[in-house]
Formats: structure tokens, C-alpha cells, sequence
């Protein structure tokens, strides 16, 4: 599904990731860990595609190839990021906003637009699934949002737009115990043998709730280990202090993903 | 066409000189174009408009007035029906027929506006509209008055009155229409506003005239106690368009609030003068304009507050925030703050800014276009002031204007 190979990504003349590979395959949580500054963030937005970054390496989403497309043509490919830190869009209504991006990646996958009402339908049972109260889509995007509700929009965006692959940084970061049990219920039932997931955090409480297939830890742009969730248990029994002081030069290159393909 | 008396025109020595650059208020303005404009009777009458123009006014449900060229049109006028409390007069008949009404008016009404255009206004406005509500009546469904300026090649600016006065304790909402077609023109309206104690108006500005003529508006309020005056402006047509308040809080407990878009493309100048006079004790005002300018367009937001002395207790805001949308448009911002009392609170905020980037990324990562992202990025701020007025028909001509600006 989602092939990341050698990706190096810069901002100005500093490098942040450093040949960076993953595999991720169809249905599969992966988890991205690491501490502050390690890339994690980086590696979210050079796929989604922020511009200001230079890219080297190649990244491929169900065989299309991302980097060189336009933000809104690799969401219509099906890729969908869950942002650290949502934006405040005063003045745009947040219904009207999730229609039209649904509608823009229907065009642009050739299926016709769904009317307001019956998105009204898919609307609610997304609401559902984040337990957002009536009212809350009548409300401008994000605008005067607590951190907790600007979270649960992403996920109720992720629930209309229907990813092929979800990549979601820090989703956990700001959030009390309850969202977080929101939140992370709403990511499990949107897990599927179709849909696969990055989910990027600090900290390995998120993983408590949203068990993943495979766990990475990230470090200085690079991926020095992988395994599966217990790795993640490690880490938090012992920080990522035996990761960090490694000569990284010297690390071997290891098998990247847990699926053997 | 009625002649226009020479005994009204005024005396050319001691009529006030055209406004220049030095005048403050008058520092944007496009003086060239301004001088060419030729006031008095236009030439051209309401059975040569384009069937167009019709398309451009709003359907409102209540009483309207049309003027062209300075003169009532009285087949696109309706007068018929009009509620209990409510006297709608064409200007020109109200003079003829109840002067008393007129000199009543002009009595309790004050103009804080004595440049020429104003002195034109004076001598040329021969016709408009007079409301009066009476005590104690609140209407329904909103007044509508349309400007309509068709310019011919030699008389190519308009002159027309609008004279509200809202008598205690009563309550209206008044829309006024300013649209055009034709050449190179201009329009130059005064109304003027007279609100009893207790008293509330509505008054909503739609000022869409092509992008051939100027418009120069001045509205004067004054207010009685506890009244409250909501003005709305939506200054989006002509080379040129000006639209000036001045506010006169009178009385004790009065309140104003005055919002404002403006939304310039192309070379327009779009240029707002407010003056808001906190003449007695524990007034409130609050001014909140907003304005988007793309292409080379220009924004002004000359917003004054003017606190007199003995006006305790005064509370005033002013925020005006902008959006740039390329590098060749330009917006002067400038607060004029002048407080002569105690015990006052006064804010004011002027912003400039262009669009986010990051927002705009944000909603490409939804999928949406750059374009249609940046659209709606543009009508988000746009609309928090469109959202102020209530009405759907307005807001729907209102946001069919904006997005026709922004292609």
C-alpha cells in the first residue's frame, strides 16, 4: 500500500529526515515513535504535502507516486492527515467545509457529489462515532475549539473523507484522558482490512488504546528500530536514551516494516 | 424633467472648495475624476434604464422607492399597502405637499458634512424619500430605498435625499440600494437619520454601482436617549466609493453599531470616513469594519471617535481588520481618537493581514483546491460581517456580489 523509500527531506539547508524507508501494508497500525525533533512531524507533512520543504526519494500510495503531487490531489489518492495542531478557520462553517472536501476528492475520483442532505446522514454518523454534540458542524472549523474537540474534528474529517491511509500526528498531544478514549475509539472503528494507519506520538499511552501492528522508533531523521507493540512498552520503560546515543552510521540497515513481503 | 430653481444653486463664490489631498478625509480620493463629474438634472429618465438594472436591486418584501437620476420613479416604486405608523414620501412630493414635514426634519436633523459635495447635494437633491414612523410603531418588513444613477455625456452625477426619522419608542429597518449603469458617472446621496428617545433603526447600506462611476455617500444619525442605531455597510461597487458616517450620540444610553465590508478588486478605491460623537453620558459605541482588496484596489478606514466633554462614562470599540490579497493592493487604516471626558473606555484594533498559508494548506490536505481553498478563506472573513445582517435575501445578494468579485 504505502511505500516510503530513502525519503530525505530538508527545510533550508537543514536536513530532517535521512533516508527514511517504510512499508506499510494494506489494514495494518503502524506507530511511529520518537523524541521532540526526531522528524516525526516532518515525515507527516513532506507526504501531505507541504510546500517549503526539499524532497529527495520516492514515496508511493497504491502505486502512485506522492511527492509530486499537489496536497489535494494525494488526498483524493487517498491519503488523510490528522494534524498536531488543527487550524482555526473563522467565518467557515465546519459542515460546509467537510462537504466540500468530501465533494472535491469525489470529483476528482470521477464520482458524483453527494447533496447536503444526504451528507447530513454521513455527517451524524461520523458525529456519532466521536461523540460531538448537535450543533457542533453549525460551528465555524476549529474556531474557539477546545484542544480536545479540534482532535475529534479530525478524526470526524477522517470518518467523511474515507482515507486509504491515515497519518495521524500526535493526535494524542493536549488531550485528557476522556478525549483520548474518544478519540482512540473513533480510530479503531475506522480500522479496516482496506484502510491502513500511521499513527505518530510521543508518548506510548495513545498505543494503550490503539494497539499497533508494528511500532518504528525515529531518530535523527532515521528509523533505528522496529517491532511490534512491545517495543513500544520498552520505551516507555526506558526512554529512547538507548536510541539516541547510538553512532547512527554504524546502526544496520534493519527490516523496516514486521510484514514479510 | 423639473427645472431646477437657480435660487437653489449654489453662490460658485461662496460655495466651499472642492475638497484636495490635504484634507484628511479626502486624502485617497481620486480628485481628478472627482472634477470631472457635472452635477444636475441627468438628461436621461427612468424609461431608458436597461431592463438589467432591475436584476441588480434585491427583492424585499416591504414598501420601496426607486430613484433614477435623482428623481422617483414611481413604476418601480411601491407605495401601496404601507403598515400602520409608516409615512413614505417621495422627497419632491413631500415638499410640495407638506413642507411642514420637510422643515420638521430638517429641524431635528444635523448634517456634519459642509465639503462641496454636500453643498451639490443641497442644491440638486430635488427629490428621494421622507420616512417617518410614528411613536411607538415597530414595522416588519424593511424599507427599501434604491439610487439608481444612468449617466449621459453631459450631466453625468446624481443628487438625492434619503430623511428618516424614527419617533420614540418605534423601530424600523431601512435598506438602501446604491446601483448604476451607463458611463462615466457618479451618485451623491445624504441621508439623514433622526432617532427619538427609545427609538431603534436598522439601516443597511448595499453600495454596488459599476465600476464606471463614483459614489459619494454621506449618512448623518442623530440619536435620542437609550435609542440604537445598527448601521451596515457594504461598500463594494464604483471607482470610487465613499461612504462617511457621522453619528451623533445625543443622548443618555444611546448605543451604535456600525459594522462595514468593504471588498475592492481591480483599481477601486473603496473609502470609509466614521466619525462617532459621544455627545452625552453612558453611551455606547462599537465600530467593526472589515475589508478583503485584491488586484491593485485600495481600502480607507478613516474611523473616528470623539468623546465630548460631560460624556461619563462613555464605552467605544473600533476594530478594523484586512485582508490583501496580491502586493499591488493597498488599505490606510487610521484610528482618530479624541476623549475630552473621565471615566471612559475606549478600544480601538486596526489589523492587516493576507491570507494563511497554513489554512490554505490545511484544507489542501483536504482535498480542496488552492483556488476554491482560498475562496473560501476569503468569504470566512468576509462573512462574519455578512452574517451581522439577518436576512436571508440580503445575504444571499450580498454573497452572489462577493462571489462574482472573486471570480
Amino acid at each position: 500500500m504505502l511505500h516510503v523509500n530513502d525519503l530525505n527531506v530538508s527545510i533550508g539547508e537543514t536536513p530532517i529526515l535521512k533516508g527514511f524507508n517504510l512499508d506499510v501494508g494494506p489494514g495494518e497500525v503502524h506507530a511511529i515513535m520518537g523524541p521532540n525533533g526526531s522528524g516525526k512531524s516532518t515525515f507527516a507533512h513532506a507526504l501531505a504535502g507541504r510546500d517549503s520543504y526539499e524532497i529527495a526519494g520516492t514515496a508511493t500510495l497504491d502505486g502512485v507516486s506522492l511527492l509530486d503531487m499537489e496536497p489535494e490531489a494525494r488526498a483524493a489518492a487517498g491519503l488523510f492527515i490528522g494534524f498536531q495542531y488543527p487550524v482555526e478557520i473563522p467565518g467557515v462553517n465546519n459542515m460546509y467545509f467537510l462537504r466540500t472536501a468530501l465533494n472535491s476528492v469525489r470529483r476528482a475520483r470521477g464520482d458524483t457529489e453527494i447533496g447536503a442532505r444526504d451528507f447530513l446522514a454521513v455527517a451524524q454518523e461520523a458525529m456519532d462515532l466521536v461523540e460531538m454534540k448537535p450543533g457542533f458542524l453549525n460551528r465555524a472549523v476549529n474556531a474557539g475549539f477546545s484542544g480536545g474537540e479540534k482532535k475529534r474534528n479530525e478524526i470526524l474529517q477522517m470518518a467523511v473523507m474515507e482515507p486509504r491511509l491515515a497519518i495521524l500526528d500526535e493526535t494524542d498531544s493536549g488531550l485528557d484522558i476522556d478525549a483520548l478514549r474518544i478519540v482512540a475509539s473513533g480510530v479503531n472503528a475506522l480500522r479496516g482490512p482496506e484502510r491502513s494507519m500511521i499513527v505518530i506520538t510521543h508518548y506510548q499511552r495513545l498505543l494503550e488504546y490503539i494497539r499497533p501492528d508494528f511500532v518504528h522508533v525515529l531518530v535523527d531523521g532515521r528509523i533505528v528500530e522496529s517491532g511490534d507493540h512491545t517495543l513500544a512498552l520498552h520505551l516507555e520503560d526506558n526512554g529512547y536514551a538507548d536510541f539516541v546515543n547510538h553512532d547512527l552510521d554504524d546502526t544496520p540497515v534493519r527490516p523496516l516494516s514486521g510484514a514479510a513481503r | 424633467m423639473t427645472a431646477t430653481s437657480t435660487t437653489d444653486l449654489p453662490d460658485k463664490l461662496n460655495a466651499p472648495a472642492y475638497p484636495t489631498r490635504r484634507d484628511e478625509a479626502w486624502r485617497y480620493a481620486p480628485h481628478d475624476v472627482l472634477r470631472r463629474l457635472s452635477f444636475g438634472p441627468i438628461n436621461v429618465l427612468a424609461g431608458d434604464l436597461p431592463d438589467t438594472i432591475d436584476g441588480q436591486i434585491p427583492v424585499l418584501e416591504g414598501p420601496r422607492i426607486v430613484v433614477v437620476n435623482g428623481i422617483v420613479d414611481h413604476t418601480r416604486s411601491d407605495l401601496s399597502a404601507l403598515p400602520p405608523g409608516l409615512r413614505l414620501i417621495p422627497l419632491a412630493d413631500a415638499r410640495r405637499d407638506q413642507p411642514e414635514m420637510v422643515a420638521a426634519h430638517a429641524d431635528t436633523s444635523t448634517s456634519g458634512a459642509d465639503d462641496a459635495f454636500a453643498e451639490h447635494n443641497r442644491a440638486y437633491a430635488q427629490d428621494g424619500a421622507i420616512i417617518h414612523v410614528a411613536a411607538g410603531h415597530h414595522l416588519g418588513a424593511a424599507i427599501h430605498i434604491v439610487d439608481v444613477t444612468l449617466a449621459d455625456d453631459t450631466t453625468n452625477a446624481s443628487c438625492s435625499r434619503v430623511m428618516i426619522h424614527v419617533e420614540e419608542g418605534a423601530s424600523a429597518t431601512v435598506v438602501e440600494t446604491r446601483i448604476g449603469a451607463g458611463g462615466f458617472g457618479g451618485s451623491n446621496t445624504q441621508t439623514t437619520i433622526t432617532l427619538g428617545d427609545d427609538a431603534s433603526l436598522d439601516h443597511i447600506v448595499l453600495q454596488d454601482v459599476p465600476s464606471t462611476q463614483v459614489h459619494l455617500s454621506h449618512i448623518d444619525v442623530a440619536q435620542g436617549a437609550r435609542s440604537l442605531f445598527k448601521g451596515y455597510l457594504f461598500n463594494l461597487g464604483g471607482s470610487y466609493g465613499r461612504v462617511a458616517y457621522n453619528v451623533n450620540l445625543a443622548g443618555k444610553e444611546a448605543r451604535t453599531d456600525l459594522s462595514g465590508l468593504y471588498f475592492g478588486t481591480g483599481d477601486q478605491t473603496l473609502d470609509q470616513q466614521i466619525t462617532v460623537i459621544h455627545g452625552a453620558a453612558d453611551c455606547t459605541s462599537r465600530q467593526s469594519f472589515r475589508g478583503v482588496l485584491d488586484d491593485s484596489s485600495t481600502g480607507v478606514f478613516n474611523g473616528g471617535i470623539d468623546v465630548r466633554p460631560g460624556a461619563d462614562g462613555t464605552d467605544a470599540e473600533q476594530a478594523n481588520d484586512n485582508l490583501l490579497l496580491s502586493d499591488r493592493a493597498e488599505v490606510n487604516t487610521q484610528p482618530r481618537l479624541e476623549i475630552l471626558a473621565d471615566d471612559v473606555v475606549c478600544k480601538h484594533g486596526a489589523t492587516v493581514g493576507q491570507l494563511d498559508d497554513d489554512a490554505v494548506y490545511y484544507f489542501r490536505t483536504r482535498g480542496i483546491a488552492e483556488a476554491e481553498a482560498r475562496r473560501l478563506l476569503v468569504h470566512g472573513f468576509a462573512h462574519q460581517i455578512v452574517d451581522v445582517v439577518q436576512d436571508p435575501i440580503l445575504q444571499d445578494w450580498i454573497g452572489e456580489r462577493l462571489g462574482d468579485l472573486n471570480g
